[in-house]
């Protein structure tokens, strides 16, 4: 156990987290450059490659032989770095003794990395502060220094300077992991304590869930517990991650490695929770295990409603790896059959989508994403509506509450009237700001969550050229004069475009979703008139004029499947439409609010 | 069970057939124009040796009787008229013509004079579609067409002279910048000239042709939606109070002058194409000619028939046609299209025909469905939105 190390390594997306730890692994020859090819072999889902971040986190096993010439084992625990896995990135720091925190030298220290710093301190763990890519021509590194140094209160000589790219200062950091991280404590004799900070499901084996054991020993063939499921298992197999899995056949305190415990639901092995022994149980968790809890919540429907079946296999597969996913039927007027699914965040549900396209081949209708509203009635019953087109009456209604978060932004102070601008408009209440060094501000809003999961963050990097970053958390719900807003389609309603805005805002909403979505629906062989409505009450009115001609009045001889070809591609593109009375409605129009201009 | 057997679209389509030889050749190729030709004129000869020889390729194809021959192009009308004779004899040898029959073919009016119009008569072409396109100069000239309008005026007497019967013209409108009355007077112009037929297309932007560049690089600018809408409805008011009927999108006839040909095209009729590109339909199977001179000389050489592609349509894609092509032109029936595909329209879009009546869009006469004017406008996104809403078992 001298000999192990367990960290991790903190970062903003884009700071180089990925190619440090491709150089770690190419420099302790775990992987060859050549296996290395082109890409960062840490973010193995094609989703993360493409997006260059970290979506779900993976562990891996190097060797090192230590400038003390004794032979280590490190393990990197990689983490998520976005905003909407916070939980996820508490796990697997608790599976570490240490960290690097890896700051670009040319942007310095971003909101989402100091959350996750706080965390790591929080969790006790060894900070090596490293400066990356201090190649780079904009590269400020006294200033970024200065920033780490206010921020840890370390000194000056303990900052790795790095290029990863260049191959610079890679030795210095596996001699800080070896030499500055305490090496695992725990004893192997006492009953077992494993912490689950990944979870992935295999179609062959199941799940199989990546743990830190803290205490204890795993072998195979043990009877496990899983403490918040209560569920048994027989460890089928269990071993270690190296760039794949290795069968040890056991695993001991201070390890980082995977069991298969032959689990077929993704729910009996939730991460965070303890895996323990059935016959000779620990006392109780390890600390720190919370049911995800969804924040944000869309319809999922399929484009073609035929594929209701398949969407739901899909998403019970996903869930198999994706344990704070959360979804159940519905149904709506206008998409037919689907699921209303419960997301971390936003980021959380765009990679939800795309992996459903992608992995799964959905063709997916996703709807207008909100929070859940708990909304008190006025016989006193408290109903909790994460679907707008389920609020209750407004006759019947007491008083509405929305999730109110706390965010944390850090940006250039040239930018802080922007900053403030943006955040009052989305009826966020300031709180205080504090100066992290003479260039950069730290400011603290209480915030409404529906108003960020729009377009918050694009507008947030837009009026900031793309300097301030944002971090938040859930604070608590909070009364607010909510109304529902309702869009007609010559008069009919549109139950999947229906949202919940604040009174004061309402009428604005209503016009712009309806000059949107003018925009957004062709035009049919009718007029379509578009309204938007609070109760019976019509807010906001546009219309989009009849087609005037779609005919190919053209010479076209015997050549018939040319045309034939074209009307083939139409019909296509019509049933890909949903239909609320007679109106066609493209995929596009519902998530038309996303896409709305300021 | 399927439908009835005698009710079945590809024993129906037996009936009568249409024979197409495409003419690969023009002086200059016009700006919008994708058909396939090429603009220089050497290589006929050796085009017309190979036309004879893939018509006798096909020599087995069928003893029932072809009731329409039509040249077209490219330019037709610069073939010398015995060299049309002499494909003519050829048919004639090799097939069962009609003795009926419509034999068309496609002249260029800077192509011809009486005299040549009167050779092509007597070799035995009975109708003859002159491209016009339009009678300003300044339009002919943009659209780079090779003769002037008092030429399209006088080949169109002088086919008058030499006899002809059966004349149409072509015409094209919603050019750049057209307005209602320079495209009113050439409708006008085409009706003072009394042809028994006429064609007007809507000059349609063309991938890869010079006119697509023009537009690319904002040269020229099409005509908006609404105008290009106004000029079709002009145009159908002007030639029905006329006294031409319509029977298709396009196509304007006097009473029983309609093109047989080309109304075969609309109704899965038989034809067999001839020459580089040319399409052919053949009782469910359809196949086109490689569209480039030099392969297809080639492959005639070695005896091969020098097809491009083919495909034979599933009945969904029959179903289809027929929807499509039945509403650009006379119409559809419902109760034929349930006994030869098992499909009932009105089960899947019976709100949809219904509501296209209601709004003026369509005529329903019993189990005949047909678009007026208005529903001519939008033929296509009814093809689309009645098909969509139906799917073949």
């Amino acid at each position: 156990m001298e000999q192990v190390r367990n960290f991790c390594i903190i970062a903003h997306i884009d700071h180089g987290k990925s190619t440090i730890a491709d150089r770690l692994l190419e420099r302790t020859g775990t992987v060859t450059a050549r296996e290395m090819k082109t890409n960062q072999v840490l973010d193995d889902m094609e989703l993360e490659q493409e997006r260059g971040i970290t979506i779900k986190l993976h562990a891996i096993q190097m060797k090192y032989q230590a400038r003390d010439g004794k032979p280590y084992t490190l393990n990197l625990i990689d983490t998520p770095g976005h905003v909407d896995f916070s939980y996820e990135v508490s796990r697997s720091l608790a599976a570490c003794e240490g960290a690097l925190l890896v700051v670009d030298a040319s942007q310095g220290v971003e909101a989402q990395t100091i959350s996750n710093l706080y965390l790591a301190i929080d969790a006790g763990l060894e900070i090596i502060p490293v400066i990356n890519k201090i190649d780079l021509p904009s590269a400020m590194v006294d200033t970024v220094k200065h920033q780490i140094m206010d921020l840890i209160g370390c000194k000056d000589e303990e900052i790795i300077l790095t290029s990863a790219k260049m191959k610079i200062g890679v030795d210095e950091i596996l001699e800080a992991v070896v030499t500055r991280i305490a090496p695992p404590k725990g004893d192997p004799d006492a009953p077992l304590a494993a912490l689950i900070f990944d979870s992935i499901f295999d179609g062959y084996r199941g799940s199989i869930v990546y743990v830190r054991v803290m205490a204890g020993t795993i072998n195979e063939k043990d009877k496990i517990r899983f403490f918040a499921t209560d569920k048994v298992f027989e460890a089928e197999e269990v071993g270690i991650l190296d760039m794949r899995r290795v069968r040890t056949g056991t695993l001991s305190a201070g390890d980082v490695g995977y069991i298969i415990p032959g689990a077929r639901d993704v729910h009996d092995t939730k991460v965070g929770d303890t895996v323990t022994n059935a016959a000779r149980p620990a006392d109780g968790p390890l600390p720190g295990y919370k049911e995800a809890k969804p924040m944000v919540f869309a319809g999922l429907y399929p484009v073609n409603s035929d594929n209701f079946a398949d969407l739901r296999d899909s998403l019970e597969k996903l869930r198999m790896n994706d344990a704070s996913l959360i979804f159940e039927p519905e149904s709506s007027v206008a998409l037919g059959f689907g699921f209303r699914a419960g997301f971390l965040g936003l980021l959380h549900m765009e990679i939800i989508q795309e992996r459903l396209e992608r992995e799964y081949e959905q063709e997916l209708i996703t709807t207008v994403p909100n929070v859940e509203y708990r909304v008190v009635k006025l016989n006193g019953d408290v109903v909790l509506v994460d679907n707008p087109a389920f609020m209750p009456e407004a006759g019947d209604i007491e008083r509405v509450e929305e999730p109110i978060i706390k965010a944390q932004i850090i940006v250039p102070t040239e930018y802080i009237g922007n900053i403030m601008k943006l955040c009052t408009d989305r009826r966020g209440v300031y709180k205080n700001t504090t100066y992290i060094d003479p260039t950069r501000a730290d400011l603290r809003y209480e915030m409404p969550l529906s108003e960020i999961i729009f377009d918050f963050y694009d507008k947030l990097k837009s009026t900031s050229r793309g300097y301030a970053s944002l971090d938040y958390e859930f604070f608590e719900n909070r009364e607010s004069d909510l109304v529902k807003l309702d869009i007609l389609l010559n008069g009919e309603p549109v139950d999947a475009l229906s949202v919940i805005v604040h009174r004061e805002r309402s009428y604005e909403w209503g016009k712009k979703l309806c000059a949107k979505l003018r925009k957004l629906i062709p035009r049919q062989m009718f007029e379509v008139v578009i309204q938007a409505a609070i109760g019976s009450k019509i807010i906001a009115r546009d219309s989009i004029s009849a087609m005037r001609k779609n005919v190919i009045a053209k010479c076209y001889g015997g050549d018939i499947s040319r045309k034939r070809k074209l009307l083939e591609k139409q019909k296509e593109g019509k049933r890909r439409m949903k239909q609320v009375g007679r109106v066609e409605i493209p995929q596009e129009a519902f998530l038309a609010v996303l896409a709305m201009e300021e | 069970m399927g439908p009835p057997l005698f009710a079945h679209p590809l024993i129906r389509a037996i009936l009568l057939a249409g024979l197409y030889l495409h003419i690969p050749f023009c002086e200059h190729k016009c700006i919008y124009c994708d058909f396939y030709s090429i603009e220089s004129l050497d290589p006929i000869d050796s085009f017309v040796a190979a036309l004879k020889l893939e018509i006798a390729m096909q020599s087995g194809r069928s003893a029932d009787p072809f009731e329409t021959i039509f040249f077209g192009g490219g330019t037709p009308s610069l073939l010398a008229p015995r060299t049309v004779g002499e494909i003519l004899e050829l048919l004639h040898a090799t097939f069962t013509i009609d003795a009926g029959a419509e034999v068309t073919l496609e002249a260029n009016p800077g192509t011809v004079d009486e005299r040549k119009l009167a050779e092509l008569r007597s070799v035995g072409i009975n109708r003859v579609s002159f491209g016009v396109q339009s009678f300003h100069e300044d339009d002919l000239k943009f659209l780079t067409r090779i003769h002037s309008a008092d030429q399209a005026r006088d080949s169109v007497r002088a086919a008058r002279r030499a006899g002809f019967d059966n004349l149409s013209l072509d015409l094209i409108f919603s050019l750049p910048g057209q307005t209602m009355e320079r495209w009113d007077a050439n409708l006008r112009s085409a009706i003072a000239l009394e042809p028994e037929h006429i064609s007007c297309y809507s000059l349609i932007v063309e991938k890869g042709t010079p006119l697509a560049r023009m537009v690319e690089s904002h040269q020229v600018s099409t005509l908006p939606v609404e105008s290009d809408a106004r000029l079709y409805e002009h145009t159908m008011d002007v030639l029905l109070s006329a006294g031409f009927e319509q029977y298709e999108i396009s196509n304007f006839a006097r009473p029983g002058l309609r093109s047989r040909h080309n109304s075969n095209y609309w109704n899965h009729t038989n034809y067999v194409g001839f020459g580089p590109s040319a399409h052919s339909y053949w009782n469910g199977r359809r196949w086109w000619n490689i569209s480039n001179l030099r392969t297809y000389l080639e492959k005639i050489d070695s005896g091969e028939l020098p097809v491009a592609g083919e495909e034979s349509l599933t009945s969904q894609q029959l179903l289809d046609e027929e929807v499509m092509l039945g509403l650009r032109s006379g119409g559809i029936d419902l109760d034929g299209i349930e006994r030869r595909y098992g499909v009932r329209l009105e089960d899947g879009s019976g709100e949809e025909l219904l509501r296209l009546v209601a709004d003026g869009m369509a005529v329903r006469d019993g189990s005949h469905f047909r678009l007026t004017c208005r529903g001519y406008l939008i033929s296509d996104e009814v093809s689309g939105s009645l098909l969509s809403r139906v799917e073949m078992v």
